[in-house]
């Protein structure tokens, strides 16, 4: 038998139970799909007293219309996403980022909300007990200092998940549920750029919903990733764009990103991009304003060099592409 | 420490079993070490290599990131459970005949992702194909022959 | 009856597209790999690693540890002070380490427990105290003057120098028209076999006996070292391979938690099952060594090759294994391929702390065959020769025996090159292809068989019994490890082929040394040659033992006897004949069971020179190919996509069309993953990537199309003119894509696996460099 640390397994119907149970067990894991999470107990580098299992509450898993956009239930799995005919047509951009999300095996169980949590990445954080242990482990578990730039007292591990990017350029907002009540925030205010505290949630919360707000007319999106296998990888970088055209004019832009930071990262200041064509000063000055808000670091397998120049190569690409049709 | 068990209930290759199974087993583990049908396959650390692939209501599934308690009251079938009337499906077939099989390892995991395929698209193309057994590593065939394994299994079927 | 017969060939003879013969049992799921066995009285049995790189073992404490309940037993270094090692030369490996550890990821101790989580517990409690060495994880560190000595009798941590000059190298170089010289880098990777270790080992107290079920491609190495690790006597022993997962060579030597799960079990006095993680898979390795090779060609200016000189340092770890024989590989096989008439070669086996590497497909050649292939392509292009033609002008002409020492009896290089050009449309598609997308061609060879074994004892180099009893089957019994190549049917088959028989009639039992003779085990695709003529030869017997019974049941001469497999009759004669059932049924009453024994023995003519190390690269025959890739280089992502591969392989004749075509795929696509995504790096001696999502096994999603030509050059000492046909191809299969992404980005990596940041680091590099170079141009002109 393989070696799973011990514990228990919660298994509430309804959302305020999984949450009534996590604020009074705050170490305890939301499992939904189990595709980021399981592995990470098999490896020792979480080790929850309490799991909670979200597959018995149905209210988590439906795609309903709402307000002229669609509300996802957190639950909701990445196939279904990728295949839900409105995402497809609505927002192309999701859809693709949902599709390419690992193997279809995974996104037969993974979730959105599973997604938009997944853990930070790095390869001195993704790696069994036994290795982090020979390694003195590292600031985001156990040790004290970090691999990546050992100098400071920062947490590099990259964002990897796909669905936030694409996410962010539609405006979408997170519901979030507590025991004391729900919220409704714009997504990017979950996220902060630290690789340990990624997620701005308190201990007694989860997400319950994600709401696409209805786009304007002709705002188009896309997105594209690097890697090196055309499956189960985690993408070297992802870009989000999403993108309306008036006559020869970009009139409305939208950039974010993911595996170059250890948040989802919405580049600011893409309004000065706008009111042109994508010509060559205008890419140029792209690629500068992405420049200054990426950081890439040797978190991962793919050297920061590369994940930083790919970045701005799949942004200009999916720019063209986006305003030249379909 | 003995880990309190509960009792997991589920329709098993067709047959309704309950075992008293603790919340931390994986299904996997329970297929393998409780049920005895060790066809299905740990080939990895954790999700990404697909031997350990069963079908669950249809639909693949990694049983080695899955917990067995996840599968309560659900319909999962194993390479064991393929089998009708004795004789091989006609993804086993395939297979057999086609070489989609070599050291035979991943073999459990290939057909089972392929049956979830054809049971949601049961013509697919070589790209759906691909993308039908796109998390299910082949150390041995180069995948070629397990193509083709699965596009005899649809001429087999097909009238 | 016997005009239908002939009417009607058998389905599974020879040449024929024939299933597995277990392949029944792969696709049901009731095979039985080694975890998969019984195990419900086993104890758990667990390593403690090495946390450390280099260091010397103060002290190691397992009071604890053995004091929690449900621990069993725990040994350690202590337990075995006889080292062990696939080469009788080189055997400096412990179960378990002893003075030092050399690696991370070394076996220290061992656990046998009730359940996982008391041996997990356990682990944790073991102390190990050490005094921390210098560690060296590159070759140039663990060379360079003053370095610890990893073993402290190979000064410079050189395993093994080897320097060879055959014919005039100078002179070579003298009469060239063209010299050139590359340095090309290979990264280090391994087999990622499907099936995880695992080992199930039982220890019967009363009797001090000692039955172990363990996922090997040499059982009998394997007993060997058991015995001589445990000093038990080698018939207190008994090992049995089930079925197997995989090898791809990580398995072609004993690895040390086989031999830790034995002493384990004998410490315990029990059944001990020992499942290695993925991770542990990795760090057990044995795989390529991370390999820098300076290669210099010299040629005429109509292409042909005069004079090579080649450089080769690999990075071996910390144990000797198969390391000699990787490097002298490299220099061997750069014979017996083209004609060349003067080669050099340097070779360095380096001690590192790092994971052992050892033998994979392909074993010692493919790093320096990617080297030499991509000079070439680029040494043709300056002369504005074709890939193909400056290939073909300079192939051998067999039957020859290379400057170093090799025979080469069959020779299908030039066909396999006219199969590729035609099925490639080569020159039309070449003309045609857009930016972006480029051709590549190379060639490679490999042995079938090493001429020498390892185990030099006199013994015929393969056995194979059959027997023939009352229920009408004939059973093989073998020593050959089936490890999902299919030996176990092609050895069906060639049986069945002689006797003329359905392989329905004929079984196979294989590798229980209670039962089965002898085999050196599967490595240097010996066993369909080996193995196989010993098969024939043990047929034929049989097949005399028949003709002799229905001679005498029909009044004539054995050798008037036509055997027509479920009839015998005389040859050109009225009568009917016998069914198989009567023959049998004359010939055991003549003398009860039937038994009898082929073998096979590489005869001294082929077993190579007699300079020192020449015993390496020595075999009857060799398999050649030709290999073409066309690529996609995306200039965003630097990502190579591979579109198409023709790959056409001489293995001398197929045996079983589908086995050798699903041989030669399965070849061509482990090269892509080294030519394009998989790669063990180290961070301080720890791997980054032990783990099957970032050692990049290529998906079905991105791996192409594979065409492949099966050309049958009809070895004269094959069995039936078959050579091997699941190695050769691989080497070639990295220079052809990589002279495909020269063709298509106009620039050449020196490096492998060419990932997409190395292609846009090139491509960056490239442009910078050529922006800096107009300027000067401009003033020079």
């Amino acid at each position: 038998m393989e070696y799973m640390p011990e514990f228990r397994t919660a298994r509430p119907a309804t959302m305020a139970e999984a949450v009534a149970i996590k604020a009074a067990e705050p170490g305890a894991r939301f499992l939904a799909g189990g595709t980021d999470l399981v592995p990470n107990i098999r490896r020792g580098i979480v080790a929850p007293p309490t799991v909670i299992d979200l597959a018995g509450i149905a209210e988590m898993r439906g795609i309903e219309p709402l307000a002229g956009g669609l509300r996802i239930g957190a639950a909701v799995t990445l196939a279904e996403l990728a295949a839900h005919e409105r995402v497809r047509t609505a927002y192309g951009g999701l859809a693709q980022a949902a599709g390419g999300v690992a193997a279809n095996t995974h996104r037969e169980v993974a979730t959105v909300g599973g997604n938009l949590c997944l853990d930070t990445r790095c390869v001195f954080y993704n790696q069994s007990e036994w290795w982090r242990r020979a390694n003195d482990y590292c600031l985001k578990s156990k040790g004290e200092v970090c691999h990546v730039a050992p100098k400071g007292d920062h947490c590099f591990a990259a964002f990897s998940g796909d669905l936030a990017p694409a996410l962010l350029v539609i405006g979408a907002e997170v519901e979030i549920i507590a025991p004391k009540g729900s919220r409704v925030v714009p997504l990017g205010a979950i996220y902060q750029d630290d690789g340990i505290d990624y997620l701005l949630l308190e201990a007694d919360e989860m997400i319950a919903a994600v709401r696409l707000p209805a786009l304007a007319e002709g705002f188009r999106t896309g997105y594209a990733k690097s890697h090196v296998r055309s499956a189960i990888d985690f993408p070297l970088a992802g870009v989000a764009v999403g993108l309306r055209r008036e006559g020869k004019a970009i009139a409305e832009l939208r950039i974010a990103l993911t595996g170059t930071n250890s948040m989802p990262l919405a580049i600011e200041g893409t309004e000065g991009l706008t009111g042109g064509p994508p010509d060559e000063a205008m890419l140029e000055g792209l690629d500068a304003l992405i420049g200054r808000q990426i950081q890439p670091m040797s978190s991962t397998f793919s050297p920061p060099g590369y994940r930083r120049r790919v970045v701005a190569k799949l942004t200009r690409s999916m720019i063209r592409a986006l305003y030249l049709g379909g | 420490m003995i880990m309190a068990k509960s009792i997991l209930s589920l329709v098993l290759n067709n047959r309704r079993r309950d075992h008293a199974v603790a919340d931390n087993m994986l299904l996997i583990d329970y297929l393998r070490e409780v049920c005895g049908l060790t066809g299905t396959k740990m080939g990895c650390d954790g999700g990404e290599c697909g031997a350990c692939t069963v079908l669950v209501d249809d639909r693949p599934r990694l049983s080695c990131i899955s917990l067995a308690h996840s599968v309560a009251g659900r319909r999962v079938e194993t390479i064991e459970g393929a089998l009708s009337d004795g004789r091989m499906s006609r993804l086993q077939r395939g297979f057999h005949e086609k070489l989609g099989s070599q050291c035979g390892y991943c073999t459990p995991g290939q057909i089972m992702a392929a049956e979830g395929l054809l049971r949601r698209n049961p013509n697919p193309d070589d790209d759906e194909i691909r993308q039908g057994l796109s998390g299910n590593i082949c150390r041995c065939t180069g995948y070629v022959k397990i193509i083709e394994s699965v596009r005899s299994a649809i001429e087999e079927a097909a009238p | 009856m016997s005009e239908q017969s002939v009417a009607h060939p058998r389905a599974s003879a020879i040449g024929a597209h024939v299933p597995l013969i277990d392949g029944i049992e792969k696709v049901t799921g009731r095979a039985d790999y080694t975890a998969d066995l019984d195990h419900h009285d086993a104890l758990v049995g667990r390593i403690f690693r090495s946390p450390h790189s280099h260091a010397r073992i103060v002290r190691l404490d397992v009071e604890k540890a053995l004091a929690l309940p449900g621990v069993i037993a725990i040994v350690t270094g202590e337990d075995c002070d006889v080292p062990f090692g696939v080469l009788p030369i080189a055997q400096n490996e412990y179960p378990m380490a002893r003075d030092k550890v050399r690696y991370r990821g070394e076996p220290v101790a061992a656990v046998a427990a009730m359940d996982e989580a008391a041996a997990e517990a356990a682990l944790a409690l073991i102390d190990l105290e050490v005094e921390e060495l210098p560690a060296y994880y590159h070759p140039d560190k663990a060379r360079a003057p003053g370095a610890v000595d990893l073993h402290g009798d190979r000064p410079g941590n050189l395993e093994r120098g080897v320097h060879h000059e055959f014919g005039d190298v100078a002179a070579g170089f003298e009469a060239a028209d063209l010299v050139r010289e590359g340095i090309f880098d290979c990264g280090e990777v391994t087999h990622v076999q499907m099936e995880p270790d695992a080992s199930l080992a039982e220890y019967d107290a009363e009797r001090d006996r000692l039955i172990l079920h363990t996922c090997t491609q040499v059982p009998y190495y394997v007993h060997l070292h058991a015995a001589q690790c445990l000093g038990m006597d080698t018939s207190r022993i008994r090992v049995v391979k089930p079925h197997v997962g995989g090898g791809f060579g990580h398995r072609s030597e004993t690895l040390n938690f086989e031999i830790i799960t034995c002493i384990l079990a004998r410490a315990a006095r029990a059944k001990v099952r020992m499942k290695l993680s993925r991770e542990e898979t990795f760090l057990t390795h044995r795989g390529r060594p991370n390999t820098r090779i300076k290669v210099k060609i010299g040629m005429t200016k109509d292409g042909r090759m005069t004079a090579c000189a080649c450089e080769t340092i690999q990075a071996g770890g910390a144990y000797g294994g198969y390391g000699i024989v990787t490097i002298l590989y490299s220099g061997a096989l750069l014979n017996a391929i083209y004609d060349i008439p003067a080669v050099k070669f340097d070779g360095y086996r380096v001690y590192t702390n790092t994971p052992p590497c050892g033998a994979m497909r392909g074993h010692g050649t493919v790093n320096v065959r990617y080297a030499f292939e991509s000079l070439l392509d680029e040494m043709a292009g300056e002369l504005g020769l074709d890939p193909f033609e400056i290939r073909r002008r300079n192939l051998l002409k067999a039957p020859m025996e290379t400057i170093n020492g090799l025979r080469v009896e069959s020779y299908g290089l030039p066909q396999c090159l006219d199969w590729v050009e035609q099925a490639s449309a080569w020159a039309e598609r070449r003309a045609d292809l857009p930016k972006g997308k480029g051709l590549g061609l190379a060639c490679s060879h490999y042995v079938s068989g090493a001429a020498k074994p390892v185990h030099w004892t006199g013994e015929p180099h393969a056995v194979v019994n059959l027997k023939l009893d009352f229920d009408g089957g004939v059973t093989v019994m073998t020593g050959a490890a089936d490890i999902g190549q299919g030996s176990d049917t092609v050895l069906a088959q060639l049986v069945g082929e002689v006797l003329q028989l359905e392989i329905e009639r004929v079984s196979v039992i294989a590798n229980d040394s209670r039962i089965t003779p002898k085999d050196n085990g599967s490595y240097s695709s010996r066993v369909t040659f080996m193995v196989g003529n010993a098969a024939i030869e043990a047929a034929e017997k049989l097949r005399g033992v028949l003709c002799a019974a229905a001679g005498r049941k029909l009044d004539a001469k054995p050798e008037d006897i036509e055997c027509l497999g479920e009839i015998y009759r005389v040859r050109g004669g009225q009568d009917p004949g016998l069914s198989f059932k009567e023959v049998v049924e004359e010939a055991l009453a003549h003398e009860g069971t039937i038994t009898v024994k082929g073998t096979f023995t590489v005869p001294r003519s082929h077993q190579g020179g007699r300079y020192r190390g020449a015993g390496v690269g020595p075999s009857m025959a060799y398999s050649y190919a030709a290999v073409a890739a066309q690529v996609d280089v995306d200039s965003d992502t630097g990502l190579v996509t591979v579109e198409k591969i023709w790959v056409a392989h001489d293995c001398g004749f197929a045996l079983n069309r589908l086995a050798c075509e699903g041989q030669v795929q399965g070849a061509v696509w482990m090269g892509l993953g080294q030519a394009l995504s998989e790669e063990i790096r180290y961070f301080k001696g720890l791997p980054l990537a032990p783990n099957m999502l970032d050692y990049r096994v290529p998906t079905i999603v991105e791996s192409p199309h594979i065409e492949v030509e099966l050309i049958e050059s009809i070895d004269p000492n094959g069995p039936f003119g078959a050579k091997e046909a699941s190695e050769g191809a691989l080497a070639a299969v990295i220079p052809a894509v990589a002279n495909a992404v020269t063709d298509a980005i106009g620039l050449r990596l020196h490096e492998t696996p060419i990932t997409p940041d190395r292609v846009i680091t090139a491509l960056v590099r490239s442009a910078r460099d050529g922006r800096r170079d107009k300027p000067e141009l401009g003033n020079t002109g």
